[in-house]
């Protein structure tokens, strides 16, 4: 029970601590302090470290360097039974494949204080008194694994509880939770910090429901802590967009105040009555990724001419993109070219994807030309000269030509977007 | 209202402690020179009791040692098919009983067989486990998978030596790799006695420990477990019962199968509880099919191996299929 050590002494420390794998390094130098009492949230999008910290507050990795310290002692040296008597865990998902009842698994949770001989009344009252914590005690002579996933998390927090340790730690526990029960099993938590001032340390990616309960959140990247403070500090929309590579934004709840972050979606959406339209020239399959990433920066999209049955005529068909087709396996023809060419003539501008070019669709190319000559901005892939099947290379060759005609060049799908926002910064992307 | 701890069902332990004596008394009533109780009057009707109590030891023993370690298995590989013989751990102790009994063992005395079989029981674990663990934690399925391949690599060994042996040593072999219960001299017996009852006390002393593997090893480390530790010795001691029991009997399969899920299904995942009534229910089930062996085709005696494959086999394939519905759940 709290109160044993120094009040000064933090719940959980990591002092300069690198962790990982064989081979395989994941935690760079990560300093930090949970006090007594505090509940925090450990964010981060999937892959920058999170579980590994989790394992080297546990004691399940040792650190590769720097110490942990959990109430002053320093984790690995810990033994078992008093780590267990400290620190509480709650899994991502609690599995027993044996047929063990709700009450078994609670009472697992006091085998801790380590006596072979079974419970003793103290035993059986704490557990019983985790399991009303938990609002599991209904459900005790239910078979743990016949359970829903709220309640099987449930009882695993009961079983965690069951310890008495004085800081729980929850591993992604409420991800997969329908809102109703994770929004139960985070109300059961603040009980427990508020009323029994447990320490709660809640790894999560969901940055919202971290906002909303945690008083404090630590964000990592990459295996380093890049910003530690209130929920405010932390959820800003610059540094969150740098560290979940995305455009986010973040307001303010209007119930609570808590810093909502959402994605922009909704902002596309806003947007979407008029758009620029780009022409898309590709084929063999060059399309699909530039009519997605098209699509979702806003723009809308046509493309042609494409031979039927090609993949990117296919994709454009899924996607409801308009198409001018040619029958498949033949040179582009006229009535195609014409449709092709009113596509253009409509358009903003045209991009030219990472498509070979033989004498079948040289004409595609022509497109582009034609775009350039009515003053519409032309977007071209580095190194077509690699991908010319025509003879004597005339597909570099015009390629050549619209270069100097003002065509823009461009390497990586990235890169296309970045330019693309600079041709048309968001203010004028409303045609 | 407290709540309620280990769930044991009386009435079922009841049973136990009931049917287990009658069963164990009915199985002296059974053998070729015919049923009931021999004649303790005469000299042979005392010989053939002696001989009837000498095959209830051995079976106790051996059915013991086969059901526990089954039981410890299933519980730290979290998975209800294991078993010493799928993982390939009685094929190694097969392997150096089978090397102990042509090449000589001799040089250990009454401990020279099962030490012998112990010793090559874990290096077959032991390869198994390497050949499984490919970077992390081995899963269950590659364990079981290279088991199998193992033990093949065993038995074929087995068959080598049988082949190139002389008349008498292929004799031994072969009828000790049937499975027989036809006991050995005192001094093994004693010694085999001593590992058995020893290990199985052992693992009961580990059994919370157990309860909480069987939820995970990562699991058991947040419950204040030394995980590794506890995996590693329950492992050795259940490799110890099931080399000794193969030792003394020779290769008799699916005891560790059937019985701890007969346990488990009447008394419950516990293993305080599980330990025990595996011990106690494994020694009653081989006694029994031992009896039935030397009975129903009298006066051949059918190798008891024989019988508990023919009633394993079936029950494998459901607990495959079922993955045992009250005792396990997938």
């Amino acid at each position: 029970m709290p109160g044993s050590t120094d009040p000064l002494t933090q719940a959980l420390a990591f002092r300069g601590v690198t962790a990982g794998y064989k081979g395989r390094t994941v935690l760079h130098d990560v300093s930090f302090g949970i006090e007594e009492g505090e509940f925090v949230a450990l964010i981060g999008p999937n892959g920058s470290g999170k579980s590994t910290l989790l394992k080297t507050a546990t004691g399940l990795l040792r650190p590769q360097e720097g110490r942990v310290e959990v109430f002053g002692r320093e984790v690995s040296s810990l033994r078992p039974r008093d780590r267990a008597s400290l620190i509480g865990v709650v899994p991502q998902k609690l599995e027993s494949p044996m047929a063990f009842t709700v009450s078994e698994i609670v009472m697992i949770g006091r085998s801790v204080r380590g006596r072979w001989d079974g419970p003793d009344s103290k035993d059986y009252d704490s557990a019983e008194k985790a399991m009303i914590y938990t609002n599991v005690l209904d459900l005790k002579d239910r078979l743990f694994n016949q359970l829903s996933a709220g309640e099987q998390q449930r009882t695993a927090l009961a079983m965690a509880m069951a310890q008495e340790p004085r800081i729980i730690m929850l591993d992604e526990s409420i991800a997969h939770l329908d809102i109703n029960h994770s929004q139960e099993v985070l109300r059961i938590l603040m009980n427990i910090n508020r009323e029994q001032k447990i320490t709660v340390l809640l790894v999560s990616h969901d940055l919202n429901l971290a906002a909303q309960i945690a008083g404090r959140l630590m964000l990592i990247d990459h295996g380093r802590l890049v910003r530690n403070g209130s929920p405010s500090e932390v959820m800003q929309e610059e540094l969150l967009g740098r560290v979940y590579g995305c455009d986010l934004r973040v307001r303010q709840d209007p119930y609570s105040g808590n810093p909502v972050v959402s994605g922009v979606l909704d902002s596309f959406i806003s947007r979407s009555s008029v758009r620029k339209r780009l022409h898309v020239i590709c084929g063999g399959g060059s399309g699909i990724e530039l009519f997605r990433r098209l699509s979702i920066e806003g723009f809308e999209v046509t493309t042609g001419v494409l031979n039927r049955l090609d993949s990117d005529a296919e994709a454009a068909r899924a996607l409801g993109i308009p198409c001018a087709l040619e029958q498949p396996f033949s040179a582009v023809g006229d009535e195609a070219l014409r449709q092709a060419e009113r596509m253009v003539g409509e358009a903003d501008g045209v991009v030219v994807g990472l498509v070979p070019f033989g004498p079948g669709n040289l004409v595609n190319l022509r497109l582009a030309e034609l775009a350039l000559k009515s003053g519409k901005p032309v977007w071209m892939p580095d190194g077509i000269a690699s991908r010319d099947y025509t003879p004597e290379s005339q597909a570099a060759s015009i390629a050549g030509h619209l270069r100097e005609a003002g065509a823009e060049a461009w390497t990586g799908i990235q890169e296309l977007t970045a330019l693309l926002k600079r041709a048309w910064p968001e203010s004028q992307q409303h045609r | 209202m407290p709540v309620k701890g280990a769930p044991l069902n009386r009435r079922r332990a009841l049973l136990l402690v009931v049917a287990v004596p009658l069963l164990l008394g009915f199985s002296l009533l059974l053998g070729p020179s015919g049923i009931g109780l021999p004649d303790t009057a005469n000299v042979s009707g005392r010989a053939i009791l002696d001989l009837r109590l000498g095959r209830f030891f051995m079976g106790m023993l051996v059915g013991a040692a086969l059901s526990t370690s089954g039981t410890v298995f299933q519980a730290i590989l979290r998975n209800p098919l294991a078993e010493p013989y799928v993982l390939g751990v009685s094929g190694g102790a097969g392997l150096g009983a089978a090397l102990s009994i042509l090449v000589g063992g001799a040089w250990l005395g009454a401990a020279g067989l099962p030490l012998t079989a112990f010793l090559f029981a874990v290096l077959t674990l032991l390869a198994v486990y390497g050949i499984a663990n490919q970077g992390g934690i081995p899963s269950v399925y590659s364990l079981i998978l290279s088991g199998v391949i193992v033990s093949a690599i065993c038995s074929s060994v087995i068959m080598f030596l049988v082949s190139t042996a002389d008349i008498d040593g292929m004799h031994t072999v072969v009828w000790w790799m049937l499975g027989n219960l036809q006991p050995s001299s005192w001094s093994e017996q004693f010694v085999s006695l001593f590992f058995i009852v020893s290990s199985i006390l052992g693992l009961w002393l580990f059994a919370p420990a157990l309860n909480v593997l069987t939820l995970g090893r990562d699991m058991a480390h947040y419950q204040g477990v030394n995980a590794g530790l506890v995996t590693l010795m329950t492992l050795l001691l259940s490799t110890l019962l099931a080399a000794t029991a193969v030792s003394m009997g020779g290769m008799i399969g699916f005891v560790g199968l059937i019985v701890p899920h007969v346990m488990r299904a009447l008394f419950g995942p516990d293993h305080r509880w599980l330990v025990p009534a595996s011990a106690l229910g494994g020694g009653t089930f081989l006694v029994l099919c031992d009896a039935l062996a030397r009975t129903i085709m009298a006066p051949i005696e059918i190798p008891v191996g024989v019988v508990t494959a023919l009633a394993g086999g079936p029950f494998f394939l459901i607990v495959l299929r079922k993955k045992m519905k009250y005792a396990w759940i997938d």
